[in-house]
């Protein structure tokens, strides 16, 4: 049986973890499936090489038509062979014509194989017809089968009595007839039973994943915004405490320039979080942005495509150049050039002399970091390159 | 590609080893001889004749009016279309072409152009470095992001008068970010040099991070641009720039076509 398409959502549509099948859903269905295609294919053949093919020839002499018995066989051999390429790639079988063509075979080989054959395995057709049914037969109903299976029957049963069968005839016949049903009947129900409680298993793992992989992701999202808190708490924190306490005057120039710092590390934090397609120039942006509100000119140039760059790594390149820049007041020429594997930043702002040292945050990234003056401009420069 | 209606006729100097620049004869088949291209810029001689091509007008006026304060410069013909405004300028010294025209990009123009010895400046907002490289391939003299201001859209025109490629911070960056395998092979110095003037442009500033003279910064700078010349299809405003570099002593005639052992020489040219 194939696998059922409707494991897979259709595109576009909700999915609730709790029963949405997965990939591994899917591919462990399509797994258990295929073992059971091929335990099928065994039993099949081995039937057909070990059971049927050795009764014919060793009775081919005392065979009615030998040549149409044999041809049967190897007309179901090669009609089985087709159907197995197929099952095993996973392609559809025009199933109508294969099992219509194994019922003929099975009703010619009644009267090919004689009278004296009837309930001999010589006349293989009859307990061929279960096991290839089955192949032909995959992935469709079970009904399917039972109607092939019992069409088998009724075949048998008109041969039986086409040859004036007696009561001790007809329950051979009763026997043969549930000897040859039984076993491929159960090893359909079988596979089918195997197949849905794999994926039934696999979808159930693969939900408690997506629950686990929900649950990191919230937990990782509450730690990202705790770090981001104990930052803003570090800066913005203790200047508002020191206003609010009075300890710090809003007319000294200093103060005023902590504010600007922090509000400068609360603007880029915040833009640190926003979900941008590009982030390290959505904060430079940010940055520059607030520079601009007070009156900075500030010039962005961008020249190439940053690299995607880890969060630490992008806090050691931005927060030093956003540091600076929120104490400059006139102009600042902010730039990045980037190459798939480096980014380096670059802020030019004119030397005042009087600012205080920018320290870059601490970490362990691979940041270069320049803090020039010469009196004419201040050179702040953070580079990365990918290791 | 047929070249403008009246483009000049001298076969470029070849390898630009031989004719200086000033060969160049950029007669009109209807207009009067025109003087050569050589020191347009210097005292006395007339002022350079600028065509602007750019499909709007405000674009236009503001080019416009940011060159009439300088009075080297004259605007000769504007409009949206090059072919129609060579046509009516056909005598102009310096094109300066937007290159995104009515919603497409112009390079096949800007090589067109180029192979036909119009000196081309290129301005546009698209200053990624692959359509910068791709401008400079395709001949043009000088490239010039839109932000980039007056006073390097001054330089530009006037250097470009004179078959000198003057090099705006965003065309420097865009060489110092050139990534492909094939790219020129600049010298340690003539990098740094790019990638700082690109950052702060200011020459003063890059000198006097580099311990250098301003004009050596200008020398590494330019040796830098010369050597994309020679980058992508020929073209007669190549060779000019080529012929032009070795007359001022920027590069040496030996050197052109060994670019990548004199990579490793930074002395500057004295």
């Amino acid at each position: 049986m194939t696998v059922d398409s409707s494991i897979a959502p259709p595109p576009g549509a909700t999915v609730d973890p709790s029963t949405a099948p997965t990939a591994g859903a899917v591919a462990v269905a399509a797994s258990s499936d295929r073992a059971a295609r091929i335990a099928a294919l065994v039993i099949a053949y081995g039937w057909h090489l070990l059971i049927s093919l050795p009764a014919v020839l060793l009775n081919w002499s005392e065979l009615r038509w030998p040549w149409v018995v044999g041809g049967g066989w190897l007309a179901v051999a090669l009609a089985g062979g087709f159907a197995a390429r197929r099952l095993l790639r996973g392609r559809a079988l025009p199933a109508g014509p294969l099992v219509v063509g194994l019922l003929v075979v099975d009703a010619v080989v009644f009267p090919a194989s004689g009278e004296e054959f009837l309930f001999h395995s010589a006349n293989w057709g009859w307990g061929t017809v279960g096991w290839f049914a089955i192949l032909f037969l995959w992935g469709r109903p079970l009904r399917e089968l039972v109607a092939t299976i019992a069409a088998g029957a009724v075949i048998a049963l008109v041969a039986v009595l086409g040859q004036g069968a007696d009561a001790a005839d007809l329950s051979r016949y009763g026997m043969y007839v549930y000897g040859v049903a039984a076993l491929p009947i159960a090893l359909a129900v079988g596979a089918a039973t195997l197949r849905t409680l794999a994926a039934e298993r696999a979808r159930a793992a693969s939900a408690s994943a997506a629950v686990t992989a929900q649950r990191l992701a919230a937990a990782r999202a509450q730690r990202d915004r705790r770090d981001r808190l104990a930052l803003v708490d570090a800066t913005a924190g203790d200047v508002l405490a020191d206003l609010a306490a009075g300890r710090a005057d809003p007319a000294d120039p200093a103060v005023q320039r902590r504010c600007a710092l922090a509000a400068a590390r609360l603007r880029r934090l915040i833009a640190e979080s926003d979900d941008v397609p590009d982030p390290l120039l959505h904060e430079l942006r940010a940055s520059a942005d607030l520079a601009e509100r007070r009156g900075v000119a500030v010039d962005l140039v961008t020249l190439g495509t940053p690299p995607p760059v880890p969060v630490p790594v992008r806090r050691r390149l931005v927060d030093p150049l956003a540091a600076v820049l929120s104490t400059v007041d006139d102009r600042a020429r902010l730039t990045v050039l980037a190459s798939p594997d480096a980014v380096e930043i670059s802020l030019v702002t004119p030397d005042r002399g009087t600012l205080e040292e920018v320290v870059p945050p601490p970490g362990d990234e691979p940041v270069e970091y320049e803090d020039v003056r010469d009196g004419e401009v201040r050179w702040t420069r953070t580079r990365w390159q990918a290791r | 590609m047929a070249g403008p209606v009246n483009g000049p006729d001298t076969a470029p100097p070849d390898g630009g080893e031989t004719a200086p620049a000033d060969d160049r004869d950029t007669t009109s088949a209807a207009g009067p001889p025109a003087p050569a291209g050589d020191d347009v810029v210097s005292a006395g001689g007339r002022a350079v004749r600028v065509a602007i091509v750019d499909d709007h007008p405000v674009v236009v006026e503001g080019i416009r009016s940011w060159l009439a304060a300088e009075p080297r410069l004259t605007v000769v013909a504007t409009g949206d279309d090059p072919d129609v405004v060579l046509r009516a300028a056909p005598d102009a010294d310096v094109v300066l072409l937007d290159l995104r025209l009515h919603g497409r990009m112009a390079v096949e123009k800007v090589t067109e152009l180029s192979a036909a010895g119009r000196r081309v400046v290129v301005y546009s907002e698209h200053t990624d470095p692959e359509t910068v490289l791709a401008v400079l391939d395709a001949g043009a003299v000088a490239f010039l992001a839109k932000h980039e201001g007056r006073e390097h859209c001054v330089a530009t025109v006037l250097a470009a008068a004179s078959d000198r490629a003057y090099v705006p911070p965003t065309l420097a960056g865009a060489i110092v970010g050139d990534a492909r395998p094939d790219r020129p092979a600049l010298s340690d110095k003539e990098r740094e040099a790019l990638l700082l003037w690109f950052q702060s442009m200011s020459k003063a500033s890059v000198a006097r991070r580099m311990r250098i003279s301003e004009h050596t910064v200008k020398q590494y700078v330019d040796r830098a641009r010369i050597k994309y010349t020679r980058a992508g299809r020929p073209a007669a405003t190549k060779s000019a720039l080529l012929a032009r570099a070795i007359e001022d002593g920027l590069i040496r005639p030996e050197e052109i076509g060994t670019y990548q052992s004199y990579a490793a020489d930074d002395r500057p040219t004295p």
